[in-house]
């Protein structure tokens, strides 16, 4: 059967036990009806379908399981996947202090291409704040890795950082192709103003608003 | 011999409205949020009995106890990707329940480990 998709992105949410990995990939709900059954069980992965720039783009993000600790996460575990968000939790110092660690895991098992952005979660929890927003920013820069606040709880921003990673993934992609092959490649500047174009939000990224 | 008139006649597919050419006429939307599921005409109509637990348990229901009901009627997807959006659980008793991927509602069908194959209940989708 034909390919109905341009893109197929694999995402890894990864970062200590308890910073809202699982909370950003199943959605908070109020409504215990009918989610009782799905949220015992938990989900794996999600499959999610965006258009970027024209394209159908998949991403298939998985969620890691909480005992997981960066010494024993291995080469298998990071296989496949092209894009990679690493969470902490704004309340919690430590799972800050750990990113550093992660990045260096990802650096020593993961593909040395793999796209990666910081995620500062639970910003909702203003009053129990142990890392600044100033913090997180700094140490993105240090690692030159797009970073951005979220609350899994509000749905605030979630959407628009999945967008973001899926976008740097493709633009990366995009420029490998135009490398091995230039004489078939678009112009680059048609390229640049088509990815900073806004697209319009859809019911999934309603709430967006990037930094 | 007049049991045979009692006997459960399979519905023909081409009865269906929703089915055209053996496939999905139109687009699957989630029963709760409309999210999309399935593009058209991109799974195959299928009968096949499969117990799967109700996507509203009752809350008296006692602890650990799944309540369940059988689902005749599917659309049957070979390969996952096909999926616009959706939510695959952990494994249970190999198989994964899918779930909607936006407001996690569930389980709107399950999928095979073995085969990897998914197949999504009709009777808990709507069309559009
Ligand atoms: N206020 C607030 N609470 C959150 C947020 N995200 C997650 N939580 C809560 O934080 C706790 C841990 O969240 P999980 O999603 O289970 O964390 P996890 O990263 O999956 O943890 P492990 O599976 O152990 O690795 C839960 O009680 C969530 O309700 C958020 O954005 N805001
Ligand atoms: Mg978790
Ligand atoms: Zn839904």
């Amino acid at each position: 059967m034909a390919k109905t998709y341009d893109y197929l992105f694999k995402l890894l949410l990864i970062g200590d036990s308890g910073v809202g990995k699982t909370s950003i990939l199943f959605r908070f709900s109020e409504d215990a009806f009918n989610i009782s059954f799905i949220s015992t069980i938990g989900i794996d992965f999600k499959i999610r379908t965006i258009d970027l720039d024209g394209k159908k783009v998949k991403l298939q993000i998985w969620d890691t399981a909480g005992q997981e600790r960066f010494r024993t996460i291995t080469t298998a575990y990071y296989r496949g996947s092209m894009g990679i968000m690493l969470v902490y939790d704004v309340t919690n110092e430590k799972s800050f202090e750990n990113i550093k660690n992660w990045i260096r895991n990802i650096e020593e098992n993961a593909s040395a291409d793999v796209e990666k952005m910081i995620l500062g979660n639970k910003c909702d929890l203003e009053a129990k704040r142990q890392v600044s927003k100033e913090r997180g920013e700094q140490l993105a820069v240090e690692y030159q890795i797009k970073f951005i606040e979220t609350s899994a709880k509000d749905s605030l921003n979630v959407e628009s950082a999945f967008y973001t990673l899926a976008r740097d993934i493709k633009a990366k992609m995009e420029k490998k192709q135009e490398a091995s092959n230039p004489a078939g490649a678009r112009s680059g500047a048609h390229q640049i103003r088509a990815n900073e174009q806004q697209r319009k939000p859809t019911s999934w990224l309603s709430r967006c608003s990037l930094l | 011999m007049s049991e045979v008139e009692n006997k459960v006649v399979p519905v023909e597919s081409e009865e269906k409205d929703y089915v055209e050419d053996g496939k999905n006429k139109l687009i699957v939307k989630c029963k709760f949020c409309g999210s999309k599921i399935l593009d058209k005409k991109s799974a195959k109509y299928i009968t096949l009995e499969k117990e799967l637990p109700l996507m509203q348990q009752d809350n008296n229901r006692k602890e650990g106890e799944i309540q369940n009901e059988s689902v005749n009627e599917f659309y049957h997807v070979e390969n996952m990707y096909t999926f616009e959006n959706i939510g695959f659980t952990h494994t249970v008793a190999n198989c994964k329940y899918l779930s909607c991927a936006d407001c996690d509602a569930g389980p709107v069908g399950y999928y095979d480990m073995e085969t990897k194959h998914s197949y999504v209940a009709i009777s808990r989708i709507v069309h559009a």
